[in-house]
């Protein structure tokens, strides 16, 4: 679990919280850290769903649409005046069936998921502005924003629980259960599992449902946390996802998953990013730092497994 | 102890009980594209014993283990397992049923360590989670059983390929299997893990597991094998103990005499090829060193001659070819091109310094599938030799059109290409012309050593003499060529002297006069 990968992204966290604490002490204050948690945690449960999408040498584009298209209808069932559990339950169960959907289209039609994900990514985002006509659902439940912002043993947002439980399932999930480690098998070397038997169709359509649903709750945690929802909720969030994923360790090559890399990975981002908050560093300077880190981190990944050969030996 | 395979459910099955059947297939047909590659073969093996399946590229080997182990459906014929009919849906079901397949590409996850993979599909569970504990309790057992030590965390993929295989051969005890197919095991092992690896087969024999074991190493099936069967062109040739047989018989068997263009049919006013030899050879090999394949080859072909390369699968005649063409690294020893040592570490230096190869295998390496006959013909030639002949890697020039045409139009005459056009898949022609225009563009390429490897594989009778045609016409314009060949009447036919391969090395140079198949026959076998 502690590998190279998740050390190396601890150090690197070490170094930005001393680097941004010394360009301005306010990084340090309760509010930001608190901040960093609960942006950390979001980003965490998704980006744990998409570990084991990228084990399985698949990729999810369409997580981003996901979670907007579950706040928004999350919303809205709150405005109707239905019981917060009820709409939770609801809202995840869309996720769940949004990502069921995807696996569909990539079993029944074949379809690799890059592509599946990128058509349901645009179809589900039209729908989240069909259903808003572009507007923003404003939630007025602030029950709903304590299970996200509200404390736990005094300081510890509640997210950070729920991704602590979130992550102690896809753990088990993934290492203490057969459709876990079948998972890693196909993303491994497809044509083994196929050997030994594994139905690779039915754990495509658990997996993507899997992460439907991760996609779901990080959806509802952050329309909970920003008390309303729009089709911006999610825009963007399956890059940070796959970019968790990778810089925490797990090989885009599949086969292998490292979950607590992607933790780390998480708040590393997290963390990055509201230091270029309070260091006054413009956003538009962010997407600038992530896709750097992004790089150095594929090229770690790609030295690691060192493929290089002369031209086509036949052996 | 769990799952050795000698859980039994029958009491009948025991131990170096010879006259127990555990497998039987009985007229085995299978075609492909309405061509039959297996005409009816009858194959036993029995419990506790090492049967080996021998046969040329071809012979339908492969064919049968995909039908054993359920990847393929018979077209005729029946599956007995233990005495019970049986037909496999799939390669899993097959598995269940206690049939289980090492493959030549190993089938394990690289990136998942030794335990995982001898589970992968049957972890034992309770209330759905894995039970590691239990599983690497019986991956130890196994283990132990089977003399192997190894870390059970040890990911797959960092271990060596021998190791691999032991891990695949774990996972077939586990899984409890009666019937164990090896497919080639040895190609990548060296000698200490080939031994370990018998050690482990004998083990298994003696717990009463029937080992099917497809090898071209000859030599290895002799030392391994209670019985061999032998295939030939989708035939089952003969069966028999291994201590009634010799190796001489058993190499009869697999080569027989293929064509019916018997030594003594040379009819047309084509004289028995005196050998060459004067002034500088166009190919000249001084101790070349591969790998494990080839040592201390020495030989030469002058302008003007064919020369014969015989040896059975994996004496390395195959390799010399790709060694001499670029296709495989040369350790040690030179070749020599008109005299001159030449560098040939890559095809186009080889195209570049005027040797051409025609591969064994033209669906894989000769011919560009999806593209029509023309383009087949006027592609993969090195143009700088040749600048009058239309060629495509000229950069920003426009191509020829015409010119291309004409060219291929000269070819097609003259090897009797048959097309309706030169925008004819290639694969639309039958095997013969295909074959044709690789000849075709190998003769654009104006060689000046041919390398020919199998050159009539998969041709009809009628397009062999053509083709045998085209190579003594190549030969009188000056070009040496090399023809290496399983079909010793072809060699005899075409050369003037052989040389014989014999695992990796240069056993004898025969010349053609007064030689006969039994003489190179015995040459080969040692």
């Amino acid at each position: 679990m502690l590998g190279a990968e998740s050390a190396a992204s601890v150090i690197a966290l070490i170094a930005v919280f001393v680097i941004f604490t010394l360009l301005n002490p306010r990084f340090l204050t309760s509010l930001n850290i608190k901040g960093i948690v609960v942006s950390a945690s979001i980003s965490t449960i998704t980006g744990l769903g998409m570990t084991l999408i990228i084990a399985m040498r698949a990729l999810d584009l369409s997580v981003g649409s996901i979670m907007g298209f579950s706040a928004i209808v999350a919303a809205q069932l709150l405005a109707a005046g239905l019981p917060l559990w009820l709409v939770i339950f609801l809202g995840l169960l869309i996720g769940a069936g949004l990502g069921l959907g995807n696996g569909v289209l990539i079993v029944v039609l074949g379809l690799p998921s890059f592509v599946a994900t990128l058509a349901t990514l645009s179809m589900i985002l039209g729908g989240e502005l069909l259903i808003t006509h572009g507007e923003t659902v404003t939630i007025h439940s602030p029950e709903f924003g304590r299970l996200v912002i509200g404390d736990v043993l005094g300081y510890i947002p509640a997210a950070a629980l729920v991704a602590l439980v979130v992550f102690g399932i896809v753990w088990i999930v993934f290492y203490r259960m057969s459709f876990g480690r079948h998972v890693a098998a196909i993303g491994g070397d497809i044509g083994a599992a196929i050997g030994a038997g594994i139905n690779v169709s039915r754990i495509t359509l658990g997996a993507f449902t899997l992460i439907g649903l991760c996609a779901a709750l990080s959806g509802l945690m952050t329309g909970a946390e920003l008390q309303n929802a729009d089709s911006t909720i999610g825009a963007g969030s399956e890059l940070t996802a796959i970019a968790v994923v990778v810089i925490g360790g797990t090989s885009l090559m599949g086969g292998r998953g490292n979950l607590f890399g992607t933790v780390c990975a998480a708040v590393l981002l997290a963390s990055i990013k509201a230091g270029l908050n309070v260091a006054n560093v413009s956003s538009l300077y962010e997407d600038l730092v992530f896709g750097s880190i992004l790089i150095i981190a594929l090229m770690v990944d790609g030295l690691r497994r060192g493929t290089r050969r002369k031209g086509m030996l036949v052996v | 102890m769990a799952g050795l395979g000698n859980e039994l459910d029958q009491p009948s099955l025991v131990a170096g009980d010879a006259s127990a059947v555990a497998m039987r297939a009985t007229g085995m047909r299978k075609q492909f594209d309405g061509v039959e590659v297996l005409h009816g073969v009858d194959l036993e093996l029995r419990a506790g014993e090492v049967h080996a399946l021998l046969g040329e590229n071809g012979a339908g080997k492969s064919t049968i283990i995909n039908l054993l182990s359920g990847r393929l459906h018979p077209d005729d014929g029946h599956i007995e397992l233990l005495g019970q009919p049986v037909s496999f849906r799939n390669p899993m079901s097959a598995r269940r049923a206690g049939v289980s397949v090492i493959a030549q590409e190993l089938e394990v996850v690289p990136t998942m360590t030794v335990v995982e993979n001898i589970f992968l599909g049957a972890e034992p569970t309770s209330y759905g989670l894995i039970r590691w504990s239990e599983a690497r309790r019986q991956v130890i057992a196994v283990l132990q059983e089977l003399g192997v030590i190894a870390d059970l965390d040890r990911i797959v993929g960092t271990m060596s390929v021998a190791d691999q295989q032991m891990v695949e051969i774990a996972k077939a005890v586990v899984g409890r299997f009666r019937v164990l197919i090896m497919d080639e095991p040895t190609s990548a092992l060296n000698l200490a893990e080939t031994e370990r690896l018998f050690k482990v087969v004998r083990r298994l024999r003696a717990d009463g597991v029937a080992v099917l074991y497809v090898s071209h190493r000859l030599w290895e099936v002799f030392d391994l094998a209670d019985r061999v069967t032998v295939l030939r062109d989708g035939t089952r040739i003969m069966t028999d103990e291994i201590a009634r047989t010799d190796l001489e018989t058993v190499i009869g068997a697999m080569l027989g005499s293929k064509s019916s263009l018997a030594p003594h049919a040379h009819s047309s006013p084509h004289a028995v090829p005196a050998p060459v030899t004067q002034g500088l050879p166009a190919l000249q090999l001084e101790a070349v060193c591969c790998a494990d394949v080839l040592r201390e080859i020495c030989l030469s072909v002058y302008p003007g001659e064919v020369v014969g390369l015989a040896g059975v699968l994996g004496s390395g005649r195959t390799e010399l070819t790709e060694a001499v063409y670029g296709l495989r690294n040369i350790d040690r020893g030179t070749v020599y091109l008109n005299g001159v040592a030449a560098e040939t570490s890559e095809p186009k230096q080889a195209l570049q310094h005027g040797v051409f190869l025609l591969p064994e295998d033209r669906k894989l390496e000769g011919i560009f599938g999806h593209l029509d006959v023309r383009e087949n013909v006027i592609l993969g030639y090195d143009p700088t030799r040749n600048p009058e002949v239309p060629a495509r890697e000229r950069g920003l020039r426009p191509i020829s059109f015409s010119a291309e045409r004409t060219a291929f139009d000269q070819m097609r005459a003259a090897l009797g290409i048959r097309c309706s056009g030169p925008g004819d898949r290639i694969t639309s022609l039958s095997g013969g012309n295909q074959q044709k225009a690789l000849f075709a563009r190998a003769a654009l390429a104006q060689p000046r050593v041919l390398l020919l490897s199998e050159p009539t594989r998969g041709v009809d009778v009628g397009a062999k003499e053509e083709i045998y045609a085209a190579i003594e016409a190549f030969a009188a314009r000056g070009i040496a060529i090399l023809v290496s060949s399983s079909e010793l009447s072809e060699l005899l036919r075409l050369a003037s002297r052989i040389y014989v391969l014999r695992a990796g090395r240069l056993v004898a140079e025969v010349a053609i006069a007064g030689a006969t198949e039994g003489d190179i026959l015995k040459l080969m076998a040692g």
